[in-house]
């Protein structure tokens, strides 16, 4: 399947094609593979979100994503074809350094402390600029700073400011503008908003949606564990569970007909202040995600999930398209049947 | 988990290692009492004396021995005495502040604003007589401004956690909170304090009795060395004179030091940086997606 | 959009800030100042008090000690009567004070007992150059050096930080004097390198003379390395550890994540390390008095030790009280600034003391 969409690409080769397309990635923490065969695709102005648990393997991916593993993190495997350039990632080999930042960049979780305290948001900038473009006059890359910064709605004042001189979310948008300075094509949110208050949330989601709407960035993976978020920021989103990839497809119909048990329980336990939830049980999903040192046989979902039958202890087959897919034996056996029903 | 690496392990022996010589050597290596002449000024170590003789005719092995163990002893009680202090002072300010921490923490700022040396050497000659026992007290009374400092910027930071509340609640009274819920919180903290009080006791004692100030009397590690340069033990070539309590010192102070900085790995695992990682998975796992 | 609003209001707090910015700063210092002097104060009350403690009266000591190189008695009590009077012993301790401090505000330290009629300032004076030219210098390159290698260590990581990570931790745990007595025996006595004692050879007169400078000079290296390797030690373990624990951080990560060149990562690094070793050197300046006490009786060296240590051993009670309120004020005096330093270098002091954190 992923091949497929590779090949799709190298026919393709248009800048209207995905700026991402991920295949085999995989990553480990010492003997424990927490991200295991991975592929992923983000058209162009797309924003994919990848959903899951806490210990699901998100944020590893998304330090796999951005380039940004270190040990004890290794990359065991995969490619990653950012706008038509592949970058092989098996073997341990080293990325370019001006992939990060110029090609891929990140939003780290906890993007509040990301900044060095001794460092004045425009020198940092002029050290970003100067990193990936050689000598630039200073004047000339405060000037990118400020003018990007007067597109997003944002004050000038930050650029003389110490990071404990702003807001939390003032820093927040900060980082947003430093990450994407030099227009990278992919930009990899880690939990951005998980420590935000809600109406901050709000404006970083904005923020974030300005950047893709002005081609700033080409893309965006926005990688959370807060379901609500993502309904309104997500074009398309694959939830993981395990270290693996168990759904993905189009927002709205994930949301309205999940094909993968692990989504439709996932759904049914966001609490969400909407009326019509209000006669409707919360649900949890009883037990616990596995020890990745020893995931379950097969689908790794099938210990938890209530209509698991005795074909799930093998490997699930995919069910769908490139584009929306599902692994899930029940789901190839029943098709057409919406899960909420039958949960 | 707290996970010992080999550095705990090596300093803990070599801890160990004194702390027999001092306490069982004298009764193991029974053969010479303290202080009696046993062969001529700074004699060479020969078979019968392993370390030769100081400049009054004694064993300096005999002396080593003993001398060990008043350092010892008057590091631990000094170091046992300024961690209790430190503990006590450090753990009220933090824990109750208002007026209290401020008035604890001004007397602990002054005192540490001035440098310790001076305050020793200042009490140790206002002291006619200076017993191993009214040393240690010196010392402990006066080095306890650090550890009270770091306790009470830590007890002010468990005062605000969710379990004190919890216990608060449920009616404790304030010494109780205090035993039971915050110092067990800062056991690792007083364990590296009070080694690193005992180290800082050891050298200091050490250096007051080289300046002159040592315990009258009695034999430590420094007075060994104070005779030995107050003797020209160095100009003579006396070696075994003013050495081996140096090796013996110096082994000491940087065992109970190493000892400090492994705890410290342990609490802290941000600092561990070579302890081996287990080998990564070689191969990929047969299942295909 | 929400976004207007917060600019507004961030204006306005911005222009605040301007303002309270100076007072803040005047305000930090001042109560910076009242607890020093606070501390000072301590240290003349210490000082002056805890020699007259001392059961016996010193006078009656010397002038025995005198009596038995053969004075006669009537000009033994003539003497002691002077002594008596001139320290000031047959006033109340008030008035001894009193005297005291008006002494001490003309930089009078009063006369030596045992080498009267010599001034204790004198002494010191004669003393205290030598120890200052055996330690700035062994401070400065100590603390480039170690922090230059802590810093590579941390960085470089591997067999290169381990080993000098443990040789720092062993030259910087191993009490100085130790380190001092081993070189000693090492280079002076088992080979004889270097000069075993002495600031200078026995019988030279110091002068400045390109001789004497010379032969100084090789007296001088054996206390001088002693001091240095356990600075160098000291530096590189503090180094290294704070090193290490900013390679953990945030940053440093976010830093490679937008591709800045390792030599930028450095720079971030040492500016957040470095404000704790530039604390840790002013305050090795302010003990340059009296860092080195041991070191130098261990090597005869004429500085401000050997002078402490004969003081001692000849009860010249006057001297010993000058030299430790000497060093009392040198370190309160370094300590002062450094605070000074701190608060005008690094903004997030004195946002905390405005509430801004």
């Amino acid at each position: 399947m992923s091949t497929e969409r590779t090949a799709d690409v190298a026919t393709a080769g248009t800048s209207a094609g995905p700026v991402l397309t991920a295949s085999g990635l995989r990553a480990a923490y010492g003997p424990t593979v927490a991200v295991d065969d991975v592929a992923l695709s983000v058209g162009s102005g797309e924003v994919l979100g990848i959903a899951g648990e806490s210990g699901c393997g998100k944020s590893t991916l998304a330090a796999v994503l951005s380039l940004t593993a270190r040990p004890p993190l290794s990359v065991l495997g995969g490619e990653l074809t950012v706008d038509g350039e592949r970058l092989d990632l098996s073997g341990g080999r080293k990325p370019p350094r001006t992939w990060r930042g110029g090609v891929v960049s990140l939003l780290p979780q906890g993007a509040m402390n990301a900044l060095s305290a001794t460092a004045k948001v425009g020198d940092v900038a002029v050290d970003v600029v100067r990193a990936h473009r050689g000598r630039v006059p200073r004047g000339v890359a405060l000037d990118l700073l400020a003018d990007r910064l007067d597109a997003l709605d944002l004050p000038r004042r930050v650029i003389g400011a110490y990071p404990h001189q702003l807001s939390g979310g003032m820093r927040q948008r900060v980082v947003t503008v430093l990450s994407t300075l030099l227009d990278p094509r992919l930009l990899i949110a880690d939990e951005p908003t998980s420590a935000l208050d809600v109406s901050t949330q709000r404006a970083l989601v904005d923020l974030l949606r300005e950047l893709v709407r002005r081609g700033l960035v080409g893309g965006i993976v926005f990688v959370t564990h807060d379901l609500p978020v993502l309904r309104a920021v997500a074009d398309r989103i694959a939830i993981m569970y395990a270290g693996r990839i168990v759904e993905t497809g189009p927002t709205a119909d994930m949301v309205d007909d999940p094909r993968h048990p692990y989504t439709a329980a996932l759904l049914s336990s966001v609490l969400v202040p909407e009326p019509q939830v209000r006669r409707r049980r919360i649900g949890g999903i009883r037990g616990a995600p596995p020890d990745l040192a020893d995931p379950p046989a097969g689908c790794r979902f099938h210990p938890r999930c209530s209509l698991a039958m005795d074909v799930c202890t093998t490997t699930p087959p995919v069910v769908g398209d490139a584009e929306a897919y599902a692994t899930c034996w029940w789901t190839k056996d029943h098709p057409d049947e919406p899960l909420e029903r039958s949960l | 988990m707290t996970r010992f690496t080999p550095r705990f392990y090596v300093a803990a022996a070599i801890v160990a290692a004194v702390l027999l010589f001092g306490v069982l050597g004298p009764l193991v290596f029974s053969g010479h009492e303290l202080g009696t002449v046993v062969g001529g000024l700074y004699d060479h170590p020969s078979g019968r004396l392993w370390l030769g003789t100081d400049n009054i005719g004694h064993d300096v092995f005999t002396n080593l021995m003993y001398g060990t163990r008043t350092s010892l002893v008057i590091g631990l009680v000094a170091g046992a005495l300024a961690t209790l202090i430190g503990v006590v002072v450090g753990t009220l300010a933090g824990y109750r502040g208002g007026a209290l921490e401020e008035a604890l923490m001004g007397v602990t700022n002054v005192i540490l604003a001035i440098p310790s040396i001076v305050v020793l050497i200042l009490i140790s000659i206002a002291l006619g007589t200076r017993s191993t026992v009214a040393m240690a007290v010196v010392l402990g009374v006066t080095s306890w401004p650090w550890t009270a400092r770091a306790v009470r910027a830590q007890a002010a930071s468990v005062r605000t956690r969710e379990h004190l509340d919890v216990a608060r609640l449920s009616g404790a009274g304030t010494m109780s909170l205090i035993c039971y819920d915050v110092v067990p919180y800062m056991l690792s903290y007083l364990c590296m304090a009070f080694v690193l009080q005992v180290s800082s006791a050891v050298l200091n004692e050490a250096a007051l009795s080289m300046l002159g100030l040592g315990p009258s009397g009695g034999v430590s590690l420094g007075i060994m060395l104070h005779w030995a340069l107050a003797w020209e033990s160095v100009r003579t070539g006396a070696w075994w004179a003013f050495v081996p309590p140096t090796l013996l010192l110096t082994l000491l102070a940087f065992a109970l030091l190493m000892l400090q900085s492994s705890l410290d790995e342990v609490f802290n695992p941000r600092l561990r940086r070579f302890l081996r990682r287990r080998r990564p998975a070689a191969t990929p796992t047969a299942e295909a997606a | 959009m929400a976004l207007t609003a917060d600019v507004t209001s961030a204006d306005a707090a911005a222009a605040e800030e301007g303002q309270a910015a100076s007072t803040s700063l005047l305000r930090y210092l001042a109560r910076k100042a009242a607890w020093y002097l606070g501390a000072l104060v301590v240290a003349i009350v210490l000082n002056f008090l805890l020699p007259r403690l001392i059961p016996g009266n010193p006078v009656d000591a010397i002038v025995s000690s005198l009596g038995r190189g053969g004075v006669e008695g009537s000009q033994l009590r003539a003497i002691h009567e002077h002594y008596v009077h001139e320290f000031g012993l047959d006033k109340p301790m008030w008035q001894q004070f009193l005297i005291y401090l008006g002494n001490l505000a003309h930089g009078n330290l009063g006369t030596s007992f045992a080498q009267s009629p010599a001034s204790v300032s004198d002494l010191i004076a004669q003393a205290l150059p030598w120890s200052i030219a055996l330690q700035l210098p062994a401070i400065l390159i100590g603390w480039i050096v170690g922090n230059g290698l802590g810093a590579i260590a941390a960085y470089r990581g591997g067999w290169f930080d381990r080993g000098a990570f443990l040789g720092s931790l062993f030259t910087s745990s191993m009490p100085y004097y130790c380190l001092a007595i081993l070189l000693l025996y090492l280079l002076a006595v088992a080979i004889p390198v270097l000069p075993p004692t002495g600031g200078y050879s026995f019988g030279n007169v110091p002068e400045l003379s390109g001789a004497f400078v010379a032969d100084a000079l090789t007296h001088y290296w054996l206390p001088f390395l002693s001091l240095v390797l356990v600075f160098v030690g000291g530096q590189a373990v503090g180094m290294r550890s704070m090193a290490v624990y900013e390679l953990g951080s945030d940053y440093v990560n976010y830093g490679r994540g937008l591709g800045l060149r390792d030599r930028t990562l450095v720079r971030y690094i040492f500016r957040n390390a470095m404000l704790p070793q530039v604390t840790g050197l002013a305050l090795s300046i302010g003990t340059l008095v009296g860092g080195a006490l041991i070191t130098e009786i261990v090597f005869s060296y004429p500085g401000v030790g050997t002078l402490l240590f004969t003081a001692i051993s000849q009860n010249d009670y006057p001297v010993v009280a000058g030299l430790t309120l000497l060093i009392a004020v040198a370190v309160l005096v370094a300590n002062f600034c450094v605070e000074i330093a701190y608060g005008v270098i690094d903004p997030r002091i004195r946002a905390a003391n405005r509430g801004e954190r």
